[in-house]
């Protein structure tokens, strides 16, 4: 199979996975309809009718952990084609990326220092 | 014909894995029971909350189903037996499992309830804490393959499994598969006794049915992952490969459903602190240690 082929058997398997899903809900929906009744769609607040809206802003206190995240995201787009060609490359692979690694962990360490991997 | 019988092996391990969770977590056995409850929900009312996105309430279901299927489709049961060998199948399983968070960040913003979106924003964090474990991991056991490719990462363990080879990978991996799919101990965002089921609060009915097989799927893929990458696939004696790639899945995905007994129920600031302080540093180190060893000709 060619590449092109494989993407499309990926893409048809997602195209099989929205055909199930519509498939269930038309069997869910052969089955019964859904009644409409006062307050019955109301969101889940236990017993007391919600405050509207719920979309507010979300205080996310990890960012600081998110900020981070970013830089070692980036880094890992690297990391996959270093590791392939890691063994015939030998010891300068080891070396490069190890200099970088280090680079980005002293980045961590100091991230650290300044309070960065905690609740905020 | 690969297509149906990886299809069939796939339900199995489904009606498996939901029979295995409702042995241990109940401890009842009834081989029904999987197919009754998925036929009860979708006899069930499927309620819209009261003023919702519907294009993220709607896509949030059939996108976790997706993410996991297109995860299980790139991984090998045998030699033979793989949907799509893809030449970045390691990578593609990353990619896949990316969209687990954006699927559980919609279901929790999409209804529009208060508790929903808390148990969201909690997976947030709960990503950003394990995401790294499972790609670094994996960099390592690319190194050992000098290949992205499912398959040859399986032929790459002969003789020496890489859940001997790389231990420390294998065990930050597998900690980080159960915080993928929301396993116990990492549950917090399906809120098991708090916020009325987190992001599955507002999902009832079909769509509720749909949400929990996603999750099931994941349960089989992340198992799968585990065994391609640690425990060298179909390899084995005696049996056909495919009968030790499914054996391997299936014990996987139990101990998946028992660890949740053994290990500590982390708040998401908790798991966060622990995996940046201690288990990114512990997979670089296992990234080093593995390219010494690759070095070094073992």
């Amino acid at each position: 199979m060619s590449a092109l082929q494989q993407y499309l058997v990926l893409f048809a398997l997602l195209i099989g996975a929205i055909g199930l899903t519509l498939s269930l809900y038309a069997f869910a929906r052969a089955l019964g309809r859904t009644r409409e009744e006062a307050g019955k769609n109301v969101p889940a607040t236990s017993g007391r009718l919600s405050v509207e809206p719920a979309w507010v802003r979300y205080h996310a206190h990890y960012l600081g952990y998110a900020l981070l995240f970013l830089a070692f995201d980036m880094e890992m787009a690297y990391m996959y084609p270093w590791a392939v060609v890691f063994k015939e490359e030998g010891l300068v692979a080891l070396l490069d990326m190890g200099v970088f690694l280090a680079i980005l962990f002293l980045g961590l360490l100091y991230g650290w220092s300044q309070g960065a991997l905690r609740r905020h | 014909m690969n297509a149906v019988l990886l299809g069939l092996g796939l339900l199995a391990g489904i009606y498996a894995v939901a029979l295995l969770e409702d042995r241990l977590t109940r401890g009842s056995f009834a081989p029904a029971a999987p197919l009754l409850a998925g036929i009860a929900l979708l006899a069930r009312e499927s309620v819209v909350a009261r003023k919702p996105d519907r294009l993220l309430f709607e896509t949030a279901p059939v996108l976790l189903l997706s993410a996991g299927l297109l995860a299980a489709a790139v991984l090998p049961l045998s030699p033979t037996l793989v949907l799509v060998d893809l030449a970045s199948g390691a990578l593609f399983v990353n990619a896949a499992l990316a969209y687990v968070l954006v699927a559980l960040l919609m279901a929790g913003w999409g209804p529009d309830g208060a508790y929903a979106m808390v148990a969201g924003w909690r997976f947030l964090g709960q990503v950003i804490a394990y995401s790294m474990l499972i790609v670094m991991p994996i960099t390592a056991v690319a190194i050992r393959a000098e290949s992205l490719l499912t398959t040859v990462i399986v032929v790459s363990q002969e003789g020496w499994w890489n859940i001997f080879y790389q231990p420390l990978g294998f065990v930050l991996f597998y900690i980080a598969s159960l915080a993928v799919c929301f396993l116990p101990p990492f549950d917090r965002p399906i809120a098991a006794g708090e916020l009325a089921a987190g992001v599955e609060a507002e999902y009832t009915g079909a769509r509720l049915a749909v949400l929990r097989l996603g999750r099931m799927v994941l349960v089989v893929s992340l198992a799968a992952a585990t065994t391609v990458f640690y425990l060298g696939g179909w390899q084995g004696p005696w049996l056909p490969p495919w009968a030790w790639g499914a054996t391997k899945v299936l014990a996987v995905a139990a101990s998946m459903l028992l660890a949740g007994y053994y290990l500590p129920r982390l708040r998401e600031e908790q798991l966060l602190a622990w995996c940046w302080k201690l288990g990114i540093p512990l997979a670089l180190l296992n990234i080093f240690v593995v390219g010494v060893m690759v070095l070094a000709g073992l």
